[in-house]
């Protein structure tokens, strides 16, 4: 009997040493959309054939969920390896609090040299690397390109032309912008590039930054246009009903003509319908001023609370390297940040080719500003497209907020 | 029932467990927000500084927070105005047993078993302006005057979404009131119906005042239900169009979380517990009084 207990306790010894052996990497992640998701598990058993003796556990948490999640993970002692997050002011604002983990040596031959200049400043923060960027996607006027043929539409390059192209889509019956205001930052997108070609990239880094009032003359001037928009009602009725998939249903089936996206939107859409969407750049509006596009860039980074940062190091390694990122671009038609990683088809080459067109980028309006901004910035939008003759009260209430939030 | 002196400790050894967890997981809490709400933590940095009332002061500068608490009036009024009623209306009619009363209290009481999360969704979709069941029906009998955009018109929103909580809330008054009538003494009501009572004073006069326990309970229950709200408001609109039907419970939780307020999330939690606090304690003590009057 004691010899059995012993044999007993000799074989739980070894299971236990065993899976010890294992290294365990906690990756939580926001990506819950189901092609994204199923990419990103072929992405890490990718890593662990790769990488024997490391076990990969994801978790993975619904979008709007997971970003009120993470300052709890960031906070506690336990926290996760690696998780996904933005680039640019949203990642800073962690890495300027001290909660994220440097992760500069995973770039042995320095950051440039594997990723492009220009998204150095989004994932850098005092000099330190904080950020791996796995894909960047951009922003544009995706439109049913059955609904054009049919009209006899040709992709509009200047406002004008775009006013124009509104007026037919109304005129025979179709809803010429579809849009889904029940999460407001479908409307960030609208001010971001509105606001992008009035008045021009460095403006609007300011203005985000919270230096410009709301009540300046050049904000108006963006409403302006926008009231252009609404006061004709190009955009569709009671968007503030509809999250930003049902209202995206409208361009699927033909109902709608145009809905400002980004490029994400493929990943939704029914098989049979995403051979008929396209897109075009924002119109042009004032013709001296740069073309200026919104381009958020989704990446990874690791809590300075990790407990594997081991673990964690080498799967940002892996997260980093052309391989990684060229199958998880491939796979879901998105654009590798990873410089060597060329376009994986027609589509994304036209995104491509539009922002290497482009003079400058940002990452989109409620990742570029403050929080509570961009909560009562974008709670503003909405009521300005339901109410547009309410714009000064709009705007003197938000230029009240901008002093206290940036006081 | 005198225990024994050896065995007094008795029933603090049972509820010292509910109670170490009741400290732990609820009291204790309430205390720390109390005390963050003197603070401008931001939930995530842990460093923080002590700036005493200013998240009060810049409450009361805050045009969410009326509407807030504009919405949660309207809230409250409407939950003790319809369930309550309805509800006892309800449970008498199902008291009477006529055949089928085992099913019609089966399917009434449906709601209750779904989240609030499935209920705003479902309504999400039943309130939808273009493809939505209320307004396609509607439409269909010949009221298409009356179709509404139900979610996207800030007058009408809140009411809406009142709407789907009541359509939840109303079976869980007929449980309490029909488990309250069954402690309605029937000798009283036959007595009364010998004294020539007809049944409107039948029931005013003998079935409600001996359902004054429940009646505290569905009041005192609705009221909080009312303050409670945040799943039906946060799944069915985000506190929008432009935070028209945001509530307390939905304003703070974007406050703390989504905005890095967690001091001012906590003042808003503090006039919310007041607020609920002082609710309760009026209804109960006036309630109390009147019992032990009786």
């Amino acid at each position: 009997m004691l010899f059995l207990k012993k044999v007993i306790l000799a074989v739980l010894v070894c299971v236990f040493v065993i899976s010890g052996f294992a290294s365990r990497i906690i990756v939580n992640s926001y990506m819950s959309d189901p092609a994204p998701r199923q990419t990103f598990t072929e992405l890490v058993k990718m890593f662990e054939e790769q990488n024997p003796g490391y076990e990969v556990v994801v978790n993975t948490f619904a979008h709007e969920d997971f970003k009120t999640l993470l300052r709890t993970w960031l906070g506690s002692r336990n926290a996760p390896d690696v998780v996904t997050w933005f680039a640019g002011e949203r990642m800073r604002y962690f890495a300027s609090r001290d909660l994220l983990a440097p992760i500069d040596e995973i770039f042995t031959n320095g950051f440039g040299n594997e990723f492009p200049e220009a998204f150095k400043s989004a994932s850098y923060y005092q000099d330190k690397a904080y950020f791996v960027p796995q894909s960047w996607y951009w922003w544009g006027m995706y439109y049913n390109t059955e609904v054009f043929e049919e009209l006899g539409l040709k992709v509009p390059v200047t406002w004008d032309e775009f006013i124009d192209v509104c007026e037919t889509l109304k005129v025979n019956g179709y809803i010429p912008i579809t849009i889904g205001t029940r999460y407001l930052w479908t409307t960030g997108g609208w001010f971001d590039y509105l606001n992008m070609r009035v008045n021009g990239l460095e403006f609007h880094e300011e203005f985000t930054a919270g230096k410009v009032a709301w009540t300046d003359p050049r904000i108006r001037k963006v409403f302006e246009y926008w009231g252009q928009l609404v006061n004709n009602g190009y955009f569709l009725e009671n968007h503030s009903s509809y999250d930003w998939q049902t209202a995206a249903n409208d361009l699927f089936s033909g109902r709608a003509g145009m809905y400002l996206m980004g490029q994400f939107i493929k990943d939704v859409a029914p098989d049979n319908v995403k051979d008929k969407l396209d897109f075009f750049r924002f119109p042009v509006i004032d013709p001296n001023i740069g073309l200026y596009e919104d381009t958020p860039i989704d990446g990874f980074m690791v809590p300075a609370n990790a407990r594997n940062k081991e673990g964690a190091m080498k799967f940002m390694e892996f997260i980093a390297s052309q391989n990684a990122q060229q199958y998880f671009a491939e796979e879901l038609g998105r654009l590798a940040a990873h410089r060597n990683v060329p376009a994986v088809d027609d589509h994304a080459q036209d995104g491509l080719n539009m922002i290497l067109e482009s003079d400058g980028v940002m990452q989109f309006y409620d990742r570029d500003t403050d929080p509570q901004m961009a909560d009562r910035g974008m709670n503003a939008f909405v009521e300005f497209m339901m109410f547009p003759d309410r714009l000064d009260r709009i705007l003197q209430t938000l230029e009240r907020e901008r002093q206290r939030i940036f006081r | 029932m005198q225990l024994k002196k050896k065995q007094w400790w008795v029933p603090y050894a049972f509820l010292a467990l509910p109670l170490i967890m009741y400290a732990i997981w609820v009291i204790i809490p309430v205390f720390r927000t109390f005390a963050f709400s003197f603070t401008d933590w931001d939930g995530v940095n842990p460093d923080y500084k002590f700036i005493g009332l200013q998240n009060f002061k810049d409450l009361i500068e805050d045009y969410v927070f009326f509407d807030a608490l504009k919405n949660n009036f309207k809230w409250i009024i409407m939950f003790i105005i319809l369930p309550v009623p309805l509800g006892l209306g309800m449970a008498m009619l199902l008291d009477i047993k006529l055949p089928g009363h085992k099913i019609f209290k089966t399917l009434i009481f449906l709601p209750m078993t779904l989240s609030f999360v499935v209920i705003g969704q479902v309504w999400a979709w039943i309130y939808d302006p273009r493809f939505g069941a209320l307004n396609t029906t509607l439409e269909a009998i010949g009221l298409g005057s009356l179709t509404q955009a139900w979610l996207s018109n800030p007058n009408i929103v809140t009411f809406s979404l009142i709407g789907a909580a009541v359509w939840r809330q109303i079976p869980y008054m007929m449980i309490l009131f029909l488990a309250g009538l069954k402690n309605v003494n029937q000798s009283h009501v036959e007595a009364a119906l010998v004294d020539g009572a007809n049944s409107f004073q039948r029931f005013w006069y003998v079935i409600l005042p001996a359902l004054r326990p429940s009646m505290i309970i569905a009041f005192t229950v609705s009221v909080i239900d009312s303050l409670r709200a945040f799943d039906i408001v946060y799944v069915m609109t985000g506190g929008g169009p432009f935070n028209s039907s945001t509530v307390l419970a939905n304003y703070m939780y974007i406050e703390a979380f989504n905005n890095y307020r967690m001091g001012f999330g906590s003042a808003i939690a503090v006039i919310q517990f007041l607020i609920t606090f002082g609710f309760i304690v009026i209804y109960v003590n006036h309630n109390l009084k009147k019992e032990k009057e009786m």
